[in-house]
């Protein structure tokens, strides 16, 4: 069985986190994320310190620092999908192309948690934004 | 003269969709982007309104070659989460179809390497040498893709001793021609010529870009989950993690081949170890307790993860889905640059992706 050790950390150690691993050659592994039963969102991320997992988590943050410069392609897909599919703002991550989602709905990508909407709502919600746009055509 | 080369979306010579664009000097390749998202099909989402027996069934689908990793690695992250230790025969068998389905992945990715390399007499025996480990899979789990060999808290399906007896006779015939390959392939002049020098990707590159699996062994990186966190026992067999150190398109043809005859070295030891003893810990539906565990496992491509948060209850909390392509395929990019048109095909077909794991 593989361990998975969690160790909480706050915002302002999250950069130098993962300094710290990347001076020592770690790979990171997953930044994960999801909302707890309790509604709080948590976003761990999770360095490969063989044999172990370390993940280290905070809670309650929807806006955390990028390691991008730090972990470059590495972090940058992880980051880009929490932002489309979770709504979580990364500072300092360009998120002007897309990853999933589809190119045509571009201005709701980071604005929602689609992994958490039940798939009612989010047919709604695409039909207030598709209803949207063809109201802006007909304006021009 | 400069222009933008878009390859795909649908393409003729793409098996899965996928967008390159290709930003080209004459006919040498300046810079390149990749798009993704062509095939998701929300399965994180789907996986949250499941229970663990369906979620296994759900997982395996996210891809065709590797779905035994797949419910494999999910299975471990479950078990994780409850604390369940499988017998030790269920987890030998999982071991076997695990071995079983890189030997048939990797010989699936030579084949088409060696298509796009334009040596179609190799691909095409690649293919045929590979037939003989398809037969077995399907004799082993009824099936030719999606075994369903897995279960929560062992195996599904369990080996006869008639079975064990076939399979070893058939690695004593598929040894040879597997010893053939890799000869033919690592002094063949063609192949050399077409790969040696293309696509090259340094070691420290490797690591700072996160490239996992053959892929990063290819440049010199000693990773392999199988031995640096072990899991299902792989700490009872004695293998080699093979890597070479010439970081191009070669190395990755060399590494693939390599890890074969590991992997058959696996696959000989789990069945000439195979312990008695039950297969599994009984058909009931698992409840997921509170808690979150990860999952991880060598699949044919790299480090495949899984995050299982349970709340509980039948049904999964979240799942998430990290699969080897979604760290190697940002790495294409700067491995195209610098090289011609018409390498491009060969150097992202190269760290084998797989798109439909990719956007799941």
């Amino acid at each position: 069985m593989q361990e998975y050790k969690q160790i909480p950390i706050t915002r302002d150690e999250i950069v130098p986190t993962a300094l710290r691993m990347r001076h020592d050659g770690v790979q990171l592994v997953m930044i994960h994320a999801f909302v707890q039963t309790d509604g709080q969102m948590r976003i761990s991320w999770d360095y490969a310190v063989d044999p172990v997992v370390e993940s280290y988590y905070v809670l309650g943050e929807e806006r955390v620092p990028s390691i991008v410069d730090i972990y470059d392609e590495a972090a940058r897909w992880p980051e880009l999908e929490l932002h489309e599919l979770l709504g979580i703002d990364f500072e300092g991550l360009d998120t002007s192309k897309r990853l999933f989602l589809p190119e045509d709905l571009l201005e709701t990508q980071g604005k929602g948690q689609i992994l958490v909407t039940p798939l009612s709502e989010l047919v709604e919600k695409r039909d207030e934004v598709l209803a949207d746009r063809q109201r802006k055509e007909e304006d021009k | 003269m400069s222009y933008i080369v878009p390859i795909g979306p649908y393409h003729p010579a793409l098996e899965e969709p996928v967008h390159a664009r290709l930003y080209t000097e004459g006919e040498v390749i300046r810079d390149a982007e990749v798009f993704v998202g062509y095939n998701h099909r929300g399965i994180e989402k789907l996986c949250t309104e499941r229970n663990a027996i369906q979620t296994l069934v759900l997982v395996e689908r996210v891809c065709g070659i590797c779905s035994h990793s797949h419910a494999l690695t999910y299975a471990l992250a479950v078990e994780s989460v409850n604390g369940v230790e499988p017998p030790k025969r269920g987890q030998y068998i999982r071991v076997i179809t695990a071995e079983l389905e890189r030997l048939h992945s990797h010989l699936l990715w030579l084949g088409i390497a060696c298509h796009i390399i334009g040596h179609d007499s190799m691909f095409m025996h690649a293919w045929d040498v590979r037939e003989s480990i398809m037969d077995l899979l399907e004799e082993l789990s009824g099936n030719r893709v999606n075994y369903s060999m897995v279960t929560i808290g062992g195996a599904r399906r369990d080996i006869s001793d008639e079975l064990r007896r076939k399979i070893l006779k058939t690695l004593d015939v598929f040894t040879p021609q597997l010893d053939r390959i890799v000869d033919i392939c690592m002094n063949d002049k063609t192949i050399a010529m077409r790969t040696q020098g293309v696509g090259v990707m340094s070691t420290e590159d490797a690591i700072r870009l996160g490239a996992v699996g053959p892929h990063a062994r290819a440049s010199n990186v000693k990773i392999d989950v199988r031995r640096d966190s072990p899991y299902c026992c792989y700490e009872d067999f004695d293998f080699d993690v093979p890597v070479w150190p010439s970081c191009d398109v070669y190395a990755r043809v060399v590494v693939r081949l390599l890890e074969c005859v590991e992997s058959m070295k696996i696959i000989r030891q789990a069945l000439e170890m195979l312990p008695e003893g039950p297969i599994n810990l009984g058909k009931k539906i698992p409840k997921i307790q509170e808690g979150l565990a990860i999952g991880r496992h060598e699949a044919p491509r790299g480090a495949l993860s899984y995050l299982v948060v349970g709340n509980g209850t039948q049904l999964n909390h979240r799942v998430s889905i990290h699969v080897p392509s979604f760290k190697n395929t940002p790495t294409v990019p700067h491995m195209l640059r610098g090289n011609t048109v018409a390498d491009a095909g060969l150097i992202i077909a190269s760290i084998d992706p797989c798109f439909s794991c990719l956007d799941r």
